[in-house]
């Protein structure tokens, strides 16, 4: 955690008391947050979100479901506005730290046309932009089989939104351009640069649908696992699948549909997307889920169905699997299945028991695949699954 | 007061609502400056769930009736999901949620102030500073 996410923090507040002196109403002050308790049915393994340090086991804690953000929005001029968000959460440090989510100057060039700089963010699935505000969503957390694949959630350099209707169609058309630094929960830094990101959505009345491609090209900084497994593959004449372990300006695609449904009292909201690398070391994988639920006056429960697999091969072939070199298969293997295999069944219910709040509960059935901890972090030898995770919250915005 | 109703729709073109004017009725009305003459409550609903851009929304009072009416006559959603549609704008710095005005005759001058305006008002105070464009049922 760094200095200056608080900082930032301080000057919203201080911007927050202007905004109530204000008259004019140049400034906007909306914030938003979920208090949930989280829980397992198991001591072996750890359940957290995508790139959290620590989770949760059979005791309830706040942390993997709770957060609180706010943002504020200065209109400069009729079409320059300022827009920053501040989110606090728990991720990658296991406390309760404050990130500065967005930061951006909008210029608004026309009805159909904007231009953002600064910190905005990375479209890479369906609910990137909102996966954090609880109140948006029906379920209480984006399905961690999906969330997990891309960890990065904002894009540091410049977009271009085009909105126009059709008729009865609206189209939103995003395309992005920048650079990202994500720390991982594990200790390395993954760096995407030369990221490109298009975004699409066509809305016609119940109906959305949606495309998005991530191209970047990616670095991985002090991730000593593979750095040493890198060098023992190098040293023992392996370089040609070390060179196609190290993860260094490498090819990173994410390509990605959505689906959302809110017909009369059904609502579907599905994704499908598939991530691929030229590194074995960030296998290719492919991962979707769809939810239906139906609403009932206040109350709109729900099922989900979540899958990860991984399309590239788990282990690395080519390397000896007998006599004192087959720890160099050992560790190549393990860094060629890193990626979590799962499957999750869910039921919820989200229940709008007031005009800016909702309550929701979750239980999901976890299934890590065979020679997979699934999403679980922290995991005691012997560790297999099913897991049960229960969870209630209540999301807010104000 | 039934009798001005009349002249007024029937001003507005709109005579063949006279005879199933009530009170509660509701109209979606724009700034007389506005191209569009009318519009199926489809398109309008784009633009007060934020899916267009190209005329400012304003709404009603959080508490009021009339917006509870509104969304389930042009849209069929409740004002909590109509807020939940809108916090998925707000919170990625896309849009604003609508302005809220505390009655009909403070709708009708903010839209009689804007261009884009587009608002919705009870047909009874409609009058020759704003344009209807559809009427809600």
């Amino acid at each position: 955690m760094t200095i200056k996410p608080y900082i930032a923090l301080l000057a919203m507040s201080a911007a927050v008391s202007t905004a109530w002196a204000d008259d004019d109403s140049r400034f906007t002050i909306s914030g938003f947050g979920t208090a949930a308790l989280t829980a397992t049915n198991t001591s072996d393994a750890e359940f957290a979100r995508p790139n959290q340090a620590a989770g949760v086991t059979t005791s309830p804690r706040t942390g993997p479901d709770s957060n609180f953000g706010i943002q504020l929005t200065a209109k400069a001029t009729d079409w320059l506005s300022f827009t920053g968000q501040g989110l606090v959460r728990k991720n990658v440090t296991d406390n309760f730290g404050a990130e500065l989510a967005w930061a951006f100057a909008k210029a608004k060039v026309s009805d159909n046309l904007s231009f953002r700089v600064g910190r905005v963010g990375l479209p890479v699935y369906m609910i990137s932009d909102y996966r954090n505000v609880g109140y948006a969503n029906t379920m209480i957390r984006p399905p961690v089989e999906m969330y997990t694949q891309v960890p990065m959630e904002s894009l540091d350099g410049a977009d271009v939104v085009y909105q126009n209707s059709f008729g009865e169609t609206s189209i939103t058309a995003q395309f992005a351009y920048g650079k990202t630094d994500s720390d991982n929960y594990a200790g390395f830094t993954a760096k995407l640069r030369n990221m490109s990101s298009i975004n699409l959505v066509a809305e016609n009345g119940p109906f959305t649908f949606r495309f998005g491609r991530v191209d970047a090209k990616l670095t991985i900084d002090d991730y000593s696992g593979l750095n040493t497994i890198v060098g023992a593959l190098t040293k023992y004449g392996f370089s040609s699948i070390a060179n196609n372990m190290v993860v260094n300006d490498t090819k990173a695609s994410f390509t990605s549909v959505g689906l959302g449904v809110d017909w009369k009292n059904i609502v579907v909201q599905a994704e499908y997307g598939k991530r691929k690398t030229a590194s074995i070391a960030v296998p290719d994988t492919t991962s979707w889920y769809t939810m239906v639920g139906y609403r009932i006056g206040q109350f709109l429960p729900y099922v989900n169905h979540a899958s990860a697999t991984q399309d590239s091969a788990r282990t690395v072939a080519g390397l000896p699997t007998t006599g004192p070199l087959q720890v160099l298969a050992i560790g190549a293997n393990s860094v060629a299945s890193a990626a979590p295999l799962q499957t999750s069944n869910s039921i919820g219910v989200r229940w709008d028991f007031n005009k800016s709040a909702a309550l929701k509960v979750q239980i999901d059935r976890m299934s890590p695949g065979a020679g997979s901890n699934g999403t679980f972090i922290n995991v005691k030898p012997g560790f297999t699954g099913p897991v049960t995770v229960y969870a209630a919250g209540i999301d807010f915005v104000f | 007061m039934k009798n001005l109703i009349k002249k007024i729709t029937f001003a507005l073109g709109l005579s063949s609502f006279a005879i199933a004017v009530n009170a509660a009725e509701l109209v979606v009305i724009v700034n007389p400056a506005n191209p569009a003459t009318s519009m199926t409550s489809a398109q309008a609903s784009q633009f007060f769930l934020g899916k267009s851009p190209m005329f400012t929304p304003v709404d009603q009072a959080e508490s009021s009736p009339l917006r509870a009416e509104f969304y389930k006559k042009i849209c069929d959603k409740d004002p909590s999901e109509v807020k939940a549609i809108w916090s998925k704008l707000v919170f990625t710095g896309k849009a604003s949620a609508p302005k809220e005005y505390h009655s009909n005759a403070e709708v009708k001058k903010a839209i009689a102030a804007n261009p884009t305006g587009i608002g919705y008002i009870e047909v009874s105070a409609v009058d020759s500073s704003v344009k209807v464009i559809t009427a809600l049922h």
